[in-house]
């Protein structure tokens, strides 16, 4: 792990609302620690139920990765969004 | 006219403009129980019509009118009614169906649908009520948008009206009921077509429903589940259907410069988060709605309905404007004007593209937002050269300016805001539907390719037998009279609430593989005599309401009956089935050049669903499909007589069988016929009106009651 691993996390949909804020900088090696390190932050998900969420790294859905032990690297851009979405 | 089946009227209207003349159009209970209501029986009754191609603005040209049987009801999100006629933007069928209060209040006016016929020589509206129907004038309406026509109108009343737009006979003009708008296929500029501004209607008939107690049991339920589901109960009342775009945005679903990309850099600006944290007063629904999705903005300082996700999208990123303001602005102004913000928008990209190209110079740029208000206003009133041609939507422009092969739109009707090279099924959908580009009558499976569930989005693999299903269903719940809203339910609250979990992801990625055992059961649907109300709890719902026996297999039974008969309709208007396709920017330039699937393959894909609906290669129907969903050789409605009908006497629900003792029980048929009889028929001679004394007797009693509450309130607070 670098020394900053400085990664973008950007909320949609409900999690926006309940966060109460569109961006965060955050500094963690895996999504796994990042989502423990939003819940030290900020004490509206837990690590738990984060992960019903749609997470996305630069584009790409985590689950098409190492899912929760996908590894970050500095600058990189997080999406979490939930999950449904009707119109 | 008499019906056994609870919830209806009984009566259908046929009104001839030219003549201002109105008599009772013999619907009977046969086709209510094959055609149920909404845009399905509209269906039923514009086939008689139409005989061939037909100008959209000729006097023949009927608008239908019709209610639901869920309609005033307290069915939860049972409020819509329909809109039919020819459509001036596609020559052919368009159905559009509208929130507010008017489909309950032509059914307590004492009609299920209203027939439209002729043009009127004066400017007038109709007034519908218990006691006819009235030819007014409405000179006073004439130029006005439709909130302010709507506040001149009677207060009590249910209605709806035109707009400037629809007065100016602009193809894609709707029409209005309180905020909300039937707005697709150009149903406002056939009204101006007849003189028509607008119809209202308004009375205290309330037809008895078949089974009162079930009807509120299921209800009750009925409602926890919308309140509990994940969109229903959550996503939808916080932020809108505009809460999608961000999702769009994320799965390349976003159109974004006139559908060339699926993503757009500015969209942060323009999501529904940022609505609901900047511009949300507060929410609004249509009547007995649990979920209350409208949003309620202000705009020059008054409250008004706030964007939906399609004018989000194609009047943000599909034009690049990220300047949501201007977007609520306009989508106000589209609304007063009476005109579809989907088509408007679609046509205004085109323009933008079209003078990018140097094709055509309507002044109109991708990313210059200064002048649109104008140009919407000018549309409105086909003012100056530029603004008459952009009134007659971009399939006319692309056949004057050339740019077919990017002019977006299928049969005439714009897109809405999905770009289906990353929703191939969406793709399919809006190709085939039978009003044009509509992704609702598409079968919207872009909520399966991305937006609810996380299916391949790229393969056609199972699509066909996908679409077909989801056409029939929403076809059938429309003519329930629920808004599609309510068919989430249809997906179980884990698929959406557990995204990441291994059920939810092998649902995913095994969906489109269950595509020949739904096309299955697509053409055997009678056979599924089930019901499952958490998942389908409609046909419950018309079951307890009316009294026909509905199950999920005569649900979508009823669907493709629809879906089939505006096809026919539709072949007998002159539809050729070649313009079953795409714009080629959408099915043979890929979206991504790294990504070989992502563009429509829909030659392939519009032959499996020709088979998968039980059509001829040539897109035309099978006989042996007309007959199993009970529409060949339909007779003349017209030609029937009136006397066909009975006198209305709804048929009781069967007794509960119970474990009393048999003495007991040779009293149930008894007790139910007594219930039903507490029921108001609506042909049941009026009351008596009150006299002046009953009159002063019963004011007299409101007063008494009144100061005995006064008392009561200050000796609380003594």
């Amino acid at each position: 792990m670098e020394e900053n691993n400085l990664v973008t996390v950007e909320f949609f949909g409900l999690y926006r609302l309940a966060y109460k804020k569109a961006c965060v900088k955050v500094e963690a090696k895996n999504i796994e620690e990042l989502f423990q390190k939003l819940y030290e932050m900020d004490d509206v998900h837990t690590p738990k139920e984060l992960r019903n969420s749609i997470v996305l790294l630069n584009g790409k859905n985590i689950m098409e990765l190492r899912k929760f032990k996908t590894k970050l690297k500095p600058n990189d851009n997080v999406v979490i969004m939930s999950p449904a979405s009707g119109g | 006219m008499a019906t056994k089946y609870g919830a209806y009227a009984g009566k259908v209207m046929y009104v001839d403009l030219t003549t201002k003349t109105y008599k009772e159009y013999p619907v009977n209970d046969n086709d209510r129980k094959l055609f149920i209501g909404g845009k399905v029986l509209a269906a039923r009754i514009i086939h008689d019509f139409v005989k061939g191609p037909m100008d959209p603005f000729s006097p023949e040209n009927p608008i239908v009118i019709t209610t639901c049987p869920l309609n005033g009801t307290p069915c939860p999100s049972s409020a819509r009614f329909n809109v039919s006629t020819i459509s001036p933007l596609t020559n052919l069928l368009t159905s559009s169906n509208c929130g507010g209060s008017f489909g309950a209040q032509l059914k307590k006016a004492g009609l299920d649908a209203l027939i439209i016929v002729g043009k009127s020589e004066d400017f007038i509206y109709l007034d519908v009520s218990e006691d006819g129907i009235e030819f007014k004038d409405a000179e006073f309406l004439r130029g006005l948008t439709t909130g302010a026509a709507q506040e001149l109108l009677p207060k009590k009343a249910g209605k709806f009206v035109i707009g400037p737009a629809g007065e100016n006979l602009v193809k894609y003009a709707c029409v209005v009921s309180d905020e909300r708008a039937a707005g697709r296929g150009g149903v406002g500029a056939v009204f101006g077509s007849k003189n028509l501004k607008g119809v209202i209607a308004d009375g205290k008939s309330m037809a008895p429903r078949y089974d009162q107690d079930k009807l509120t049991k299921l209800v009750r339920k009925w409602t926890k589940d919308i309140t509990a589901h994940p969109l229903t109960g959550s996503q939808l009342p916080k932020l809108g259907t505009a809460g999608l775009l961000s999702t769009m945005q994320q799965k390349n679903l976003l159109a974004t410069k006139n559908f060339k990309e699926g993503q757009y850099e500015g969209f942060r600006d323009i999501c529904g988060e940022e609505l609901a944290e900047k511009y949300l007063i507060k929410n609004k629904g249509c009547r007995s709605c649990p979920i209350q999705c409208g949003r309620v903005v202000e705009v020059n300082g008054k409250q008004v309905k706030g964007p939906e996700v399609e004018i989000m999208g194609l009047m943000g990123a599909n034009i690049l404007n990220n300047d949501l303001q201007k977007i609520i602005q306009w989508n106000y102004e589209l609304d007063e004007l009476g005109m579809d913000t989907i088509s408007a928008s679609g046509t205004i990209a085109f323009a933008m593209e079209l003078n990018e190209k140097g094709i055509w110079d309507s002044g109109l740029e991708f990313g210059k937002i200064d002048n649109i208000s104008q140009v919407i206003d000018d549309i409105a009133y086909r003012c100056g050269e530029v603004a008459d041609q952009l009134a007659n939507g971009s399939r006319w422009l692309s056949e004057k300016y050339g740019g077919k092969d990017f002019c977006m739109n299928a049969k005439g009707m714009e897109l809405s805001a999905y770009q289906p090279r990353a929703a191939v099924g969406q793709g399919l959908g809006y190709a085939v539907s039978n009003r044009g580009g509509c992704h609702l009558n598409g079968g919207y499976l872009v909520v399966l390719e991305g937006l609810g569930l996380s299916i391949d989005q790229y393969t056609p693999f199972g699509k066909a037998a996908l679409t077909v299903m989801f056409q029939d269903v929403m076809e059938s719940v429309s003519a329930g009279g629920n808004c599609l809203f309510t068919t989430y339910a249809f997906f179980p609250p884990f698929l959406l609430n557990k995204p990441n979990w291994w059920l939810t992801r092998l649902v995913n990625k095994v969906f489109p593989y269950l595509g020949p055992v739904i096309g299955v059961a697509n053409k055997h649907s009678k056979a599924l005599k089930v019901n499952i109300s958490s998942m389908l709890p409609q046909p419950l719902g018309i079951t307890h309401a009316t009294g026909i026996k509905m199950t999920m297999g005569s649900m979508m039974a009823l669907g493709a009956r629809g879906y089939n008969l505006e096809r026919l309709i539709n072949l007998r208007l002159g539809l050729d089935p070649k313009t079953d396709t795409l714009p080629k920017r959408l099915s043979k330039v890929l979206q991504d050049p790294d990504n070989k699937k992502s563009k429509v393959p829909i030659e392939k894909m519009v032959k499996q669903y020709y088979k998968a609906r039980g059509w001829n290669k040539d897109g035309t129907i099978k006989k042996r499909t007309l007959k199993y969903f009970n529409i060949l050789d339909l007779d003349d409605i017209s030609k029937r007589p009136l006397e066909e009908q009975g006198e209305r006497n709804i048929i009781p629900p069967k007794p509960k069988k119970d474990k009393k003792p048999k003495a007991a029980k040779k009293d149930a048929p008894d007790k139910a016929k007594s219930a039903n009889a507490d029921a108001k028929p609506t042909n049941a001679a009026p009351k008596k009106p009150l006299t002046e004394e009953e009159k002063q007797k019963r004011i007299e009693e409101a007063l008494a009651r009144k100061k005995a509450k006064e008392q009561a309130n200050a000796e609380k607070k003594e």
